[in-house]
């Protein structure tokens, strides 16, 4: 037992030593464009671009793990996929110090009376939809989305568009 | 909240505690080492907890600042340090008799792993790269056939288990070579079945070689401990 309270122990200052520097300063950017469900159903329908959309919100803490996932995904599959994020319930500083902090590039549009997930079908936060183009739903992640489910259900809407 | 990955962590333990009981009934674990299933779960929370830190550092978290997203294992635990800390685990724990404790857990680890990757049942996290082969899988409502990658990565994982437990029964000539063998095939295992997993970047390949060449290392260390003591 005391062996490990010394690993946790030496685990945690290990982490405390690397983690200082992670700070909350960025600089917060412009507000979000504010949108409803109309929207986006009329953007699904039109586009030919697979779609995926992540429904979020500053004060989730799952949020806060795959944000970066997505920032990854964006950054390596941004030309082929379109990447949309949904604030829910939120406020606009909250949305916009969230957005700083993890460095998104990706789109991301303002909904505070839940709007979009109503329509779409889901509730609480994250929810993620893979759309493919013309917005038929391939696969809908409700809760936390792990890389693999994330990799997997992006090359799912890759191969579905490269076999059609 | 999502808890299967939670589950799927739970079945490891349950399938490596069996395999601890089956040798503990074989006789084959070394009376200096103590309770293998304390190792074992010991070593399963310090693999966790690292590993789900380590992702979090290295995604940007600072776990000091964000505690609670310490409990959200399903938003990334890192494979490379998770096997790390439980290793150091172990090396701590069982540091006065550590090649014959490594030798005895070398079948529950490989047995858990295996439960650890069946464990994709629970969350329909199985399939992997597209297969034209005749048992490929397709997710619901895709014409996409795939690999069932997880569920060769545990068919591998049980039988090089039974294949270590086999060896142990029979009797280790080099104390340690059991266990360095079934740390070098768990690294050869991921490598072998990582093309078929789609992932974000290449995976993490050079950790599955570090345990290659580690169980390499550890296999001529026990073979060399062995010769030089006295018969």
């Amino acid at each position: 037992m005391r062996t490990f309270c010394l690993v946790v122990a030496s685990t945690v200052a290990a982490v405390a030593l690397t983690g200082c520097g992670a700070g909350d300063s960025q600089p917060i950017g412009s507000p979000l464009p504010p949108t409803d469900a109309a929207e986006v159903l009329a953007l699904l329908e039109s586009t030919t671009q697979p779609v995926i959309i992540n429904v979020w919100a500053s004060w989730c803490i799952p949020c806060r793990s795959e944000a970066p996932l997505l920032e990854r995904a964006h950054a390596q599959f941004g030309d082929d996929v379109r990447f949309l994020g949904v604030n829910v319930a939120d406020t606009q500083d909250g949305a916009r110090r969230f957005i700083a902090e993890f460095g998104l590039s990706f789109e991301n549009l303002f909904d505070a009376p839940r709007s979009v997930p109503a329509a779409l079908g889901g509730s609480g936060v994250p929810l993620t939809y893979f759309f493919a183009p013309g917005g038929e739903l391939v696969h809908f992640q409700p809760g936390v989305i792990d890389e693999r489910t994330l990799a997997l259900q992006l090359d799912e809407l890759l191969q579905r568009r490269g076999g059609s | 909240m999502e808890f299967t990955l939670l589950w799927a962590a739970a079945t490891g333990v349950a399938l490596a505690l069996l395999i601890a009981q089956v040798e503990k009934r074989w006789g084959l674990i070394p009376s200096e080492t103590g309770s293998l299933s304390d190792l074992i779960v010991g070593a399963a929370v310090a693999g966790l907890l690292t590993g789900r830190l380590a992702a979090m550092i290295i995604t940007g978290t600072n776990p000091l600042t964000h505690p609670a997203d310490i409990l959200i294992v399903r938003g990334g635990v890192d494979t490379g340090f998770a096997s790390l800390g439980a290793l150091t685990f172990v090396a701590v724990a069982a540091r006065r008799n550590l090649p014959p404790t490594i030798d005895a857990l070398g079948p529950p680890a490989l047995a858990g792993l295996a439960g650890w990757h069946a464990g994709c049942l629970y969350r329909g996290a199985c399939l992997g790269t597209g297969s034209s082969l005749p048992w490929a899988v397709a997710q619901e409502g895709s014409n996409v056939a795939r690999h069932p990658v997880e569920i060769y990565a545990a068919l591998l994982f049980l039988a090089a288990a039974a294949l270590v437990l086999w060896w142990l029964r029979r009797g280790v000539r080099w104390v340690g070579a059991a266990g360095a063998t079934a740390l070098g095939m768990a690294g050869a295992i991921r490598l072998a079945t990582e093309s078929m997993r789609p992932s974000l970047g290449p995976g993490p390949v050079g950790w599955y070689l570090a345990a290659i060449a580690t169980g390499i290392i550890g296999i001529v260390g026990a073979r060399a401990r062995a010769r030089s003591l006295p018969r």
